[in-house]
């Protein structure tokens, strides 16, 4: 999704400047909403020229860092509209370091191996940071409860426990990445394979050619 | 070159009385540089479909039509001719003389061509070769893997050049790996070579280069498409669209 329905959201609850919600935005849903000030002013702009907000301290020129903006009845219908909506359905992620291990070919794979290594490590690194930001949040006791605070906390979970399931899978992926180095492994590729294990002599390829070649004028003749 | 059969049926006396039906109205049409699969289970007529498209057998009823020559009407030795000429095939647990060496095992389409004894034997090298064997070169047929056997199967087949290779479960009793190799090499022999390739397995997953890929049921084609513009011609969907429909 992006980040115009969080922001209609944020402004439901009050008006805001543009650079207090890129903050409000991180603030309430946790790091992976981490969004830059150029982005923030850019999806103001065009909400506002969409009529789902407005500006509501002074006339509409000069910059748009400096105005206080408020949502609109369409920017709020809008809102309800995208909150009603069930279709969303569970996206499977597409991981670029799949598609270089896929792509790596046996010349490549060793590389592969320690891009995988590198990324294990990066998501254990980033699970440790998630879990001590989480515990920075307060934890709510007693009876009254602190919304904002359960629901970030909610929010880092979910970045917590994402990043465990790519641990374990980047696990998995170097014990079959070792795995397929120890094989002797059929490759799609036919160049791949012949680079890989040398075997495909010159002169076989020289006789596959002949033989496939005079095999093929059969058809002319 | 195209192979095409319409509405072949095949039917065997049983022991007790009666038929037993072996095929039941089959089309389907092979054509050069084409790898059709035809899966099935034990028992459902693979064999005697490749065996009539060999020229092997005559169908009770229908047409082979090879190339525009009718094959289910020429004689027995006609056949055996055309067949000698254009078609080689590699069949499941095919019994070979036992003592003979690989290279005169290879080698024997072409003595029998009356192909002088040394350019068979150069011919037979050759297929070997292509077909990742030649270190059986100087092997009995005995001393042979699985592997081995199929891989030298298809250089014997191979030796005599023909336009169309029938193949009856090329890659059973072998390893995944080993039948993944097998199937690279036909698949290369369709796109390369432009041979028309027909190949007949139980194991599903053994076609999975093979497109299109029919489905053979108590000897029927089983079709679960409504049949296409061509009518009696079976046109299974190509297989990424059968991939695609898998993903889904």
């Amino acid at each position: 999704m992006s980040a115009k329905h969080a922001l209609l959201g944020l402004l439901l609850d009050r008006s805001a400047y543009p650079y207090e919600l890129a903050d409000r935005l991180q603030a309430r849903l946790g790091p992976a909403w981490e969004i830059n000030s150029g982005q923030v002013y850019q999806t103001i702009r065009r909400m506002a020229a969409d009529g789902l907000i407005e500006q509501v301290d002074g006339p509409a020129e000069g910059r748009t860092d400096r105005h206080i903006f408020a949502i609109t009845e369409r920017g709020a219908s809008e809102f309800e509209r995208w909150f009603g909506d069930t279709t969303e359905a569970a996206r499977l992620a597409r991981r670029p370091l799949l598609v270089k291990i896929t792509l790596a070919g046996p010349a490549r794979l060793k590389d592969a191996l320690a891009q995988i290594d590198v990324y294990e490590r990066d998501c254990a690194e980033r699970i440790k940071e998630l879990a001590r930001e989480r515990e920075r949040v307060p934890e709510s006791q007693g009876l009254q409860v602190r919304a904002d605070h359960v629901l970030l906390r909610l929010g880092l979970s979910a970045d917590i426990f994402q990043l465990e399931a790519e641990l374990r899978w980047a696990r998995h992926a170097h014990e079959m990445v070792c795995w397929l180095l120890d094989r002797e492994a059929i490759w799609p590729s036919g160049r791949d394979r012949a680079d890989a294990s040398g075997q495909e002599s010159k002169d076989r390829r020289a006789a596959r050619e002949e033989l496939f070649a005079r095999m093929a004028a059969r058809h002319l003749r | 070159m195209s192979l095409r059969l319409e509405r072949v049926s095949k039917r065997y006396p049983r022991p007790g009385g009666g038929w037993r039906v072996a095929l039941d109205g089959v089309s389907l049409e092979v054509d050069r540089g084409q790898m059709v699969g035809v899966f099935g289970p034990s028992g459902s007529g693979k064999t005697t479909l490749l065996q009539i498209a060999a020229g092997m057998q005559r169908p009770d009823e229908g047409t082979v039509i090879y190339d525009g020559e009718r094959l289910d009407e020429m004689s027995a030795s006609g056949r055996t001719r055309f067949r000698r000429r254009e078609i080689a095939c590699v069949w499941a647990g095919q019994v070979w003389q036992r003592r003979l060496s690989v290279l005169d095992h290879v080698s024997l389409p072409l003595l029998v061509d009356g192909r002088d004894h040394h350019g068979a034997e150069r011919r037979a090298r050759e297929a070997l070769l292509v077909c990742e064997a030649e270190h059986c070169v100087g092997m009995e047929l005995d001393e042979l893997s699985d592997g081995e056997r199929q891989r030298v199967a298809i250089a014997r087949a191979l030796v005599s050049e023909p336009r169309l290779l029938l193949a009856d479960g090329p890659v059973s009793r072998l390893s995944l790996i080993e039948q993944e190799a097998i199937m690279v090499l036909l698949c290369s022999l369709a796109r390369e070579a432009k041979v028309a390739v027909l190949i007949a397995d139980s194991d599903a997953e053994a076609l999975l280069r093979a497109d299109p890929v029919l489905y053979l049921c108590d000897g029927k084609l089983v079709n679960p498409e409504p049949a296409s513009e061509r009518g009696r011609i079976y046109r299974f969907p190509p297989a990424r669209a059968r991939r695609a429909a898998g993903d889904a």
